[in-house]
């Protein structure tokens, strides 16, 4: 994904911030085609060598009928699906913690959308909490898996 | 019938997932792998200052580290023994540092038979060198009845 700008401070300005963010308000995302070497970039990161996920003829044996990506690529495509001035790319936004259910796997050349929103806001501790919620489909718009996120805004 | 050693599986059986040694070398490849560019994990200047009433040390793991971590441990128990990775759910306790090795480990908590299917519940976490806990959650696994 070499147009994936890495500078999060190049749009901070244009970010919402904890007060701006309407719980409930979808967030805006761009589909994404998940390509082979993206999937392998992000399981090399977690040293997850899975043949499901490498060796295409082991993959085409299995269940999956054929390579997939891991269930934890939702990390990947969050950000993928993520347009650069939203408020998930903040610097500073802290991860709390997530759930996310997974029901099929994605697959090389499939074209992700996502579907997300802030759920609720709410202040704990001193701390800006937002939760977000999202759900990622495939080209077929069948849900991949579906999550929830609980973040600490920057001050 | 069930498919898998959803049977030979019991509540109390425990497991682990291979070590990980985080450096400054494996945070940046996560954020190449991931696409998250977070300072929090990149930048040493940024680190100085603080963070929704936080203040750490230096650049930390991404949390989302700990998440791909523990599902791969997952991913790799069940798999050869039939069960499907259905579930996780996780919060971050403590915040990891280059120069930590983090160890993923399971529990099973217990198993459910619904009227379709067969699932498994089990506790997770990830512990540092120290022992000190770095992640906690639950996870689900589904073992579907054979065909």
């Amino acid at each position: 994904m070499s147009d994936f700008e890495t500078d999060f401070w190049k749009d901070a300005g244009k970010r919402k911030t904890w007060d701006d963010i309407v719980p409930g308000e979808r967030r805006p995302a761009i589909p994404y085609v998940l390509t082979l070497e993206a999937i392998h970039k992000y399981c090399r990161s977690v040293g997850d060598l899975n043949p499901l996920y490498f060796d295409a003829e082991v993959a085409k044996k299995s269940v999956y009928g054929g390579l997939i990506a891991p269930p934890s690529i939702h990390i990947l495509l969050m950000f993928a699906c993520t347009p650069a001035d939203d408020w998930m790319r903040t610097p500073g936004t802290i991860n709390a913690g997530q759930s996310w259910f997974y029901s099929r796997p994605a697959r090389p050349g499939d074209t992700i959308h996502m579907d997300s929103r802030a759920l609720d806001k709410f202040i704990k501790k001193e701390r800006l909490f937002v939760i977000h919620d999202n759900v990622f489909y495939n080209q077929d718009k069948e849900v991949i898996c579906s999550g929830r996120g609980w973040t600490i805004r920057p001050q | 019938m069930t498919m898998g050693e959803f049977d030979k599986i019991n509540a109390g059986d425990t497991f682990t997932g291979a070590p990980f040694a985080v450096t400054r070398d494996t945070i940046r490849d996560f954020a190449e792998g991931s696409l998250d560019f977070n300072p929090l994990h990149l930048d040493d200047n940024y680190m100085q200052g603080q963070f929704g009433k936080t203040k750490f040390k230096g650049v930390i793991m991404h949390g989302m580290s700990n998440f791909g971590l523990l599902s791969r441990m997952m991913t790799d128990w069940l798999g050869p023994r039939g069960g499907v990775y259905r579930r996780m759910e996780t919060r971050w306790v403590a915040p990891t540092y280059p120069g930590d090795t983090i160890t993923p480990s399971g529990r099973i908590k217990q198993k459910n038979v619904t009227g379709k299917s067969h699932w498994m519940l089990f506790e997770v976490e990830m512990r540092n060198q120290k022992g000190e806990l770095i992640a906690s959650g639950e996870a689900m696994a589904e073992f579907p009845a054979a065909a």
